[in-house]
C-alpha cells in the first residue's frame, strides 16, 4: 500500500506541474487571442476582480487575467486527484486476508499448465493466490533475477551462464517437426532439415517431394523452441532462412495448416491434438524415432526438453511448496491435459 | 458517340461504386458468420457466467468479463476528464500557432500511430514496475488510457472546432464567463464528438491485446480489487487461439461475445447522442 501511495503521490506531482505550465503559458495565450476574446475577458474582469495569486507572474502591458481559465485548470488538477482517489480506494479493498502471493511469469507454453496447476493448488492451500503471467522463457529467467517474480517458467534447460538461478523440472515436452498433410514427404534426414532451414534446399522435388519452393517456419527468437531447434541441428540464427516467423504453438500449426508447402517445427504435444482433431498436419519422426509423447518419455525421443521453474535464491516457504507440488503425482492429470509429459 | 461513352463510363464508375461497397459489406457479413458459424454452438448463459476450466478449453468467460469491464472503466475514468481538459485546452485556449498547442498537437499524432507493443512495455516500465502496481488491472486501465488519449482528444477536439464561432461571440456579447461558456453551450454541442470519440477509444481498448498482456496480465480468476491481475477478452482470444491446442472453439465464442459488446456500446452510444443532442442545439 505504501508503493500505492507512492504512486499516487507521484501523479499529484505530476498534475501540479502540468497546472503550474498551464497557468504561466495563460498569460501569453490571452495575448494573442481574438477580439471576441478580449471582449470576453473585460467582460470578465468587469465582474470579477483579478486573481491576486496569479496576478504576479503577468506581464505589466497584460489585460487582466481572466479567473475562469484559471479556475478551468484547478477543477481540472481537483478531477483528476478525485479520480484517484477514487481508484486508490477502490483497491485497498481486497477481500480476503492473503497468506501468500506468488507471481510466477515466463514461458508461454507452460503458462497455461501452471495456471492450472495454480488453481488446484490454491484449493489445496486456500488463502494462497497463484497468479501466472506469460511472455516467454527469456523473459521468466529476467524476471526471477530482478525480483519482478517469485519463479519463473523456462521451457529448456538452463544453460551454463544461468547456474546461479535454481531450477527444477515438473515435467517434458518433445519437439516435432510438421509438414502439411498433403505433403507427399514422410520422412526427413537431418541434413536434409538442416539444408531446407539454412536455404540450400529450396524445393521439394531435392527430397522427393513435388515441384513447389519451400516454406520454411521459424520460431522467433527468445523462444524456447527456437534455440532447442539450432542447437539440435547445430545451425545458428544468422545462418537460418526463415519464410515465416511465428511464436506460439497453434500459431505454427496454423501456419503450416495453411500452406501445403511449409515445414515448421513446433511441441509434439499441441501437434498429437491437433493431428488428432483433424488439423491437417504430419508429424515427421526423427532418426526414425516416432513423435510422440511415449518416446518422450521413456528418453528416446531426440528432441526433448524440461519444463523448468526457475527461482532466484533456493526456493523457501510458500515457492518451495508450489514447486514440490507441481512435482508431486497430484498433478499428474494436469499434465496429460495439457499434453506434456510428467516425471517418472 | 459522346453521349453513349460517358453514359458507358458513368454506368461503369457507378459499378465501381456498387461492387467496392458491396465488397466491404461482404467481408464484415463474413467475418460475423465465420464467428457466428464456429461460436454460436458454445454460447450460453453459463458460458457468460462460469470459470474457464482446462486453460479455457471448457469452462466460460466470466471472470474475464468482469475483468474486461474493470479495466476498461479505469480507463475511461482517467481519459475521458484528461482528454476533454486537453481537447478544452487545444481547441478553445490556444491558437493555431502556439507554440505549446503544436507541441501537443504533434506529439498526439505521434503517439497515435506508436504501435500497442510500445504502450504495453512503456506501462510495464511505469505503472507496474515503477509505481510498483504490478500486474494488475489499474495499470491495464492507465496503460491504455495513455493509449486511447490521442485518438480521443484528437476527435474532440475537432468537435470543439466544428462549433461555430458565432456560438462563443454571442455568449461573451452577453456577459457569460468563459467556464459558463465552455460548460453550458460547448460542452452540450460537442456532445456528438465526445460520443463519437469515446467509442473509437472504447473499440482500440477493447480490442487491445498487446497493451494489456504484460501490464493487466494473464490470470483468468475474477479479481478481488483493482491492485488483482486480470485477462481481458482479447487476451483470452489471443492464448485460446494461438497457444492452447483445441482452444479454438472457446476462441470463436469469446470473439463473438467481444463483437456483440461493440455493438451494443455503439447502439448506446449512438442512441444516448440522440437523446442528448436536440435538446442543446442553439441557433447559431
Amino acid at each position: 500500500m505504501r508503493l500505492i501511495y507512492c504512486g499516487y503521490a507521484g501523479m499529484n506531482q505530476i498534475f501540479r506541474f502540468f497546472s503550474f505550465n498551464s497557468h504561466h503559458y495563460s498569460p501569453e495565450t490571452i495575448e494573442k487571442s481574438d477580439s471576441y476574446q478580449h471582449n470576453l475577458v473585460t467582460i470578465t474582469h468587469l465582474r470579477q476582480p483579478p486573481n491576486l495569486l496569479f496576478s504576479k507572474t503577468m506581464k505589466p502591458h497584460s489585460v487582466a487575467q481572466p479567473s475562469s481559465s484559471l479556475i478551468n485548470t484547478s477543477t481540472t488538477a481537483t478531477w483528476l486527484n478525485f479520480f484517484f482517489f477514487i481508484i486508490i480506494v477502490f483497491s485497498q479493498t481486497p477481500a480476503l486476508a492473503n497468506k501468500g502471493k506468488l507471481v510466477i511469469t515466463g514461458s508461454s507454453t507452460m503458462a497455461p499448465l501452471v495456471s492450472e496447476i495454480g488453481k488446484r493448488f490454491e484449493t489445496v492451500h486456500p488463502g494462497t493466490r497463484i497468479d501466472v503471467q506469460t511472455g516467454g522463457s527469456s523473459r521468466g529467467i529476467a524476471d526471477a533475477v530482478n525480483g519482478m517474480a517469485d519463479i519463473g517458467m523456462v521451457s529448456r534447460a538452463l544453460k551454463p551462464q544461468e547456474d546461479a538461478l535454481h531450477g527444477a523440472t515438473i515435467a517434458h515436452d518433445g519437439i516435432t517437426m510438421i509438414l502439411h498433410q498433403d505433403n507427399p514427404v514422410h520422412k526427413l534426414t537431418n541434413e536434409q532439415i538442416k539444408a531446407m532451414y539454412s536455404g540450400a534446399i529450396t524445393n521439394w522435388k531435392t527430397v522427393g517431394g513435388m515441384n513447389a519452393p519451400i516454406t520454411v517456419v521459424n520460431k522467433a527468437a527468445g523462444r524456447s523452441t527456437l534455440e532447442l531447434f539450432l542447437q539440435y541441428f547445430s545451425l545458428s540464427t544468422r545462418q537460418i532462412h526463415a519464410h515465416v516467423i511465428i511464436g506460439d504453438n497453434e500459431q505454427g500449426i496454423k501456419t503450416v495448416a495453411g500452406n501445403p508447402h511449409a515445414i515448421g517445427y513446433v511441441s509434439i504435444g499441441t501437434a498429437r491434438y491437433d493431428a488428432t482433431h483433424g488439423v491437417p498436419i504430419r508429424l515427421l519422426p526423427l532418426h526414425d524415432i516416432p513423435a510422440t509423447l511415449e518416446t518422450v518419455q521413456d528418453g528416446t525421443f531426440p528432441l526433448s526438453r524440461p519444463l523448468t521453474l526457475v527461482t532466484r535464491q533456493q526456493p523457501t516457504g510458500l515457492a518451495q511448496s508450489f514447486i514440490e507440488f507441481s512435482r508431486s503425482p497430484a498433478v499428474h492429470d494436469l499434465i496429460f491435459k495439457q499434453y506434456f509429459v510428467p516425471l517418472p | 458517340m459522346l453521349p453513349q461513352n460517358t453514359s458507358f463510363q458513368e454506368r461503369c464508375s457507378t459499378m465501381m461504386i456498387w461492387f467496392s461497397a458491396g465488397l466491404i459489406t461482404l467481408v464484415f457479413l463474413w467475418l460475423l458468420g465465420d464467428l457466428f458459424w464456429h461460436g454460436w454452438a458454445q454460447l450460453s448463459w453459463s458460458f457468460l457466467f462460469s470459470s474457464p476450466q482446462n486453460a479455457g478449453r471448457e469452462g466460460g468467460i466470466g471472470p474475464i468479463l468482469f475483468s474486461t469491464g474493470l479495466i476498461i472503466g479505469v480507463c475511461m475514468t482517467v481519459a475521458l476528464p484528461m482528454g476533454l481538459s486537453t481537447a478544452m485546452f487545444l481547441a478553445e485556449y490556444t491558437q493555431d500557432d502556439h507554440r505549446l498547442g503544436r507541441l501537443i498537437r504533434g506529439s498526439l499524432d505521434v503517439l497515435a500511430g506508436v504501435p500497442s507493443i510500445v504502450f504495453g512495455l512503456f506501462g510495464n516500465a511505469l505503472f507496474c514496475q515503477a509505481f510498483g502496481l504490478g500486474f494488475s488491472i489499474l495499470s491495464g486501465g492507465l496503460t491504455l488510457a495513455c493509449m486511447v488519449l490521442p485518438i480521443l482528444i484528437r476527435t474532440l477536439e475537432e468537435s470543439f472546432r466544428a462549433i461555430a464561432s458565432e456560438q462563443r461571440l454571442s455568449a461573451a456579447a452577453l456577459g457569460l464567463s468563459r467556464s459558463t461558456t465552455l460548460g453550458c453551450i460547448l460542452l452540450p454541442a460537442a456532445i456528438p464528438g465526445l460520443v463519437m470519440g469515446s467509442i473509437l477509444g472504447l473499440g482500440r481498448a477493447m480490442a487491445e491485446t498487446a497493451a494489456l498482456i504484460f501490464t493487466s496480465g494473464y490470470v483468468d480468476r475474477m479479481p478481488e480489487s483493482l491492485m488483482d491481475s486480470g485477462r481481458s477478452l482479447s487476451v483470452h482470444i489471443y492464448d485460446l487461439a494461438m497457444n492452447v491446442a483445441g482452444g479454438n472453439p472457446n476462441a470463436y465464442a469469446t470473439a463473438l461475445v467481444l463483437v456483440g459488446l461493440l455493438f451494443i456500446i455503439n447502439f448506446c452510444a449512438s442512441w444516448m447522442a440522440e437523446q442528448w443532442t436536440p435538446l442543446n442545439q442553439l441557433p447559431a
